[in-house]
């Protein structure tokens, strides 16, 4: 039990590091809570659902679907809405108001949309593609099931709603450190008014980190049918609590951090459900409260307002 | 001239309406019905249903002219006064207060599930008046000295789980059920439950063994873990007390972890097949053992729409599907049905006079719920819910059939399950 506890707290921790990942890179670059990213990744997990109901579209497919379409989505949102923000006295209190605002419309259009009931897709159809072409290569069907990963069996979904998370990882990596946009977005993050000065279009950085943040929690969306139950459009405030008390283990703004708080919160949620499954829910709060009271910059606070 | 005319009028009016009895002259131009439902959160799935019924059943008597009212010899137009709970405590508490005290209401009905209703329970009994709860099944609602309540539509959780619990105790170790496994969900609705038939199993005497017992918060959305504990137990039967949507989590992570109890029990199957079903699959339901209510059981009726007339009616007033039909649909409408009834039978809008109109249709009316009874507290003890089981029929359809009490079996238990 303890074994099996331990490695489903890595995988399910990575899942809410892929969810932590776009809010975390949304508040390093323009220091800004997004409380309506939950949101995001409820429209995500619909974009999904209704590509697979409407067109037998398996899941993965969803991915770099949502992926583009959010980020198309971020763009005009975040001049439609950041540049006032950042131009008031306390844009971080201010951004916590409006995003509150945007995550209740959203909720609210959503419910109007989609209903109240339950959704889900089947969890064999995620990857069925990808079966289907490894047992074209291999020469033999490959049922859908679980997969055995150090000798224990889990759902197909938590491996592959890890592996996402990691390749996210490392694209936000590779954006952030091969890419001269992600060099001038690692600029902003550091100095807003340095970059600002030194003539770098701070809004243009801001603007595309706000889209790859929002495209982000749409992944997480992809996979929520799998990872979380069912969708409806009233989960994204849980997640967005969620994600934030993985954000503020790791420490704001560093995508490593997020990691790292990801797979605090997976381990310790999977123990507690395991030996005191009463207390699960209270987690993220606690960790919240335990974070803040001990080391209030986060696990890898330091290294990230240098970034 | 005139006020002799005046004096003779006001004879006959006391002569024709003695006290404290109404008359037609003295009706109100509206009853007034105020409720609370959840479109968003945990309990919409179970609340919608219910607001979705009383609307239909509020929109058939309106378009007849109203309800009678006996008191007022006439029939009157009802007015719904609602709000949004968002499925939050706080929020319905708030509400319900509103209804009383500012809405001033004629007629109080909670929301759907115990969880919303428990916050109703104290604040009408605080004002006096009658909280007409259509699914709020949490036991301790229910107590000689409140008699401002009464349940509408299902049973109270510590009467849910006897047929289970008795199949387990009676049929199970004949069968070979030796340990058995209880997750619950920890809330009023859930937990009563779990309670009752750990209670219910203990005391029969029968030589079971409850290996693995644990609550989880009514939030959880994802099983895996818990699982595979129970695995770990190496249980004969789970029973797994959850809302509608723990029980869709539950039953996909089973079908996604790949791991097959000999026997399960979920409760919302019976309740929601539509909605469960739509996320479960039939695959995800086949020999899962669930409560029979009547969404699945046409009872004979002596009052309203019988369950056939009532889906049809439903599927015309609610086309798009966003809210599926079920047994909360059923009861949003049987609390209407009631309420017709006792409305029939009132002197007046007076709140000790709705007590007893309500309490006075006990045993007689038969809606397509079964028979209406209540004991001496409010409780329901008219509506039954045997112990049924999902199986397949020869074209691989899911097919519900009661197996426990013997007297309602239409089918035999299937265990261990293939």
């Amino acid at each position: 039990m303890l074994i099996y506890s331990l490695l489903s707290g890595v995988l399910f921790g990575l899942y809410f590091s892929l969810i932590g990942l776009g809010l975390n890179l949304v508040f390093g670059v323009m220091r800004i809570v997004n409380l309506a990213h939950g949101d995001f990744l409820m429209l995500g997990a619909y974009c999904a659902f209704w590509m697979y109901t409407l067109f037998g579209v398996d899941p993965v497919y969803a991915i770099p679907v949502a992926f583009v379409l959010f980020a198309l989505i971020g763009l005009p949102l975040y001049y439609a809405l950041v540049p006032r923000l950042l131009a008031a006295r306390d844009p971080e209190m201010l951004s916590i108001i409006l995003f509150f605002g945007l995550s209740q419309v959203i909720e609210a259009l959503s419910t109007i949309a989609f209903g109240t009931s339950e959704q889900s897709i089947p969890g064999s159809e995620l990857g069925r593609s990808l079966r289907a072409f490894v047992g074209w290569l291999a020469g033999h069907d490959i049922e859908s099931g679980p997969i055995e990963v150090f000798g224990q069996s889990f759902p197909s979904a938590w491996v592959m709603s890890a592996i996402a998370s990691l390749v996210a990882v490392a694209f936000v990596y590779f954006y952030l450190y091969r890419t001269r946009t992600g060099y001038l977005t690692r600029a902003v993050m550091s100095r807003r008014d340095e970059a600002l000065a030194t003539g770098i279009d701070v809004h243009r950085i801001s603007a595309i980190a706000f889209g790859i943040g929002i495209a982000l929690a749409s992944i997480g969306g992809v996979f929520a049918p799998f990872m979380l139950g069912s969708i409806t459009p009233a989960m994204g405030v849980d997640a967005t609590v969620t994600s934030f008390a993985v954000i503020v283990v790791g420490s704001l703004g560093s995508p490593l951090g997020t990691v790292l708080g990801g797979l605090v919160y997976g381990v310790s949620y999977m123990l507690v459900q395991t030996y005191l499954s009463s207390w699960a829910n209270l987690l993220p709060y606690l960790l919240l409260i335990g974070i803040l009271l001990v080391r209030p910059s986060g696990l890898l606070g330091k290294r990230v307002r240098l970034a | 001239m005139n006020h002799a005319l005046v004096a003779l009028g006001a004879l006959a009016s006391a002569a024709l309406c003695p006290v404290p009895v109404a008359c037609a002259a003295d009706a109100p131009s509206e009853i007034r019905i105020g409720h609370l439902y959840a479109s968003a959160g945990r309990f919409a799935s179970i609340s919608m249903p219910v607001h979705y019924a009383l609307k239909l059943w509020i929109d058939q008597k309106n378009a007849d002219g109203g309800v009678f009212v006996k008191g007022f010899g006439k029939k009157i137009p009802i007015k719904l006064v609602d709000y949004d709970d968002q499925s939050n405590t706080s929020t319905a508490a708030t509400l319900y207060n509103q209804l009383i005290t500012q809405d001033k209401v004629d007629i109080l009905i909670a929301d759907s599930g115990s969880v919303l209703t428990s916050v109703a329970v104290p604040i009408a009994r605080d004002h006096k008046v009658m909280l007409v709860d259509p699914t709020g099944t949490g036991a301790a609602f229910f107590s000689p000295d409140n008699p401002w309540i009464a349940l509408m539509a299902d049973p109270v959780s510590t009467v849910w789980p006897k047929p289970v619990a008795d199949w387990v105790s009676q049929e199970g170790p004949r069968l070979g059920i030796k340990k058995l496994a209880i997750l619950y969900s920890t809330n009023e609705f859930t937990g009563t439950q779990a309670n009752a038939a750990r209670k219910f199993i203990k005391e029969s005497g029968a030589p079971i063994e409850i290996v693995f017992d644990q609550g989880v918060p009514t939030e959880t959305s994802n099983y895996t873990v818990l699982i595979n504990n129970i695995r770990a137990a190496n249980p004969d039967m789970v029973l797994h007390f959850g809302y509608a949507p723990n029980d869709i989590a539950f039953l996909r992570n089973l079908a996604d972890s790949g791991v097959k109890f000999k026997g399960l029990f979920c409760i919302y199957p019976g309740l929601e097949t539509d909605l469960i079903e739509k996320n479960v699959g039939e695959k995800g339901l086949q020999y899962v053992m669930t409560y029979v209510t009547s969404n699945d059981l046409a009872y004979k009726v002596d009052f309203g729409m019988d369950l056939p007339r009532f889906r049809d009616a439903w599927s015309k007033k609610y086309p798009d599907g966003k809210v599926e039909f079920g047994f909360n649909s059923i009861a949003g409408y049987t609390t209407g049905l009631v309420l017709e009834k006792a409305l029939g039978d009132m002197a007046s809008l007076d709140q000790g006079e709705l007590r007893r109109a309500i309490f006075a249709q006990s045993g007689k009316l038969k809606t397509l719920d079964g028979t209406f009874g209540l004991d001496e507290t409010g409780g329901q003890i008219g509506e039954l819910t045997p112990l049924g089981q999902f199986t397949p029929d020869e074209h691989g359809h899911l097919k519900l059939n009661a197996i426990y009490p013997q007297d309602t079996a239409t089918g035999k238990p299937v265990y261990p399950r293939p």
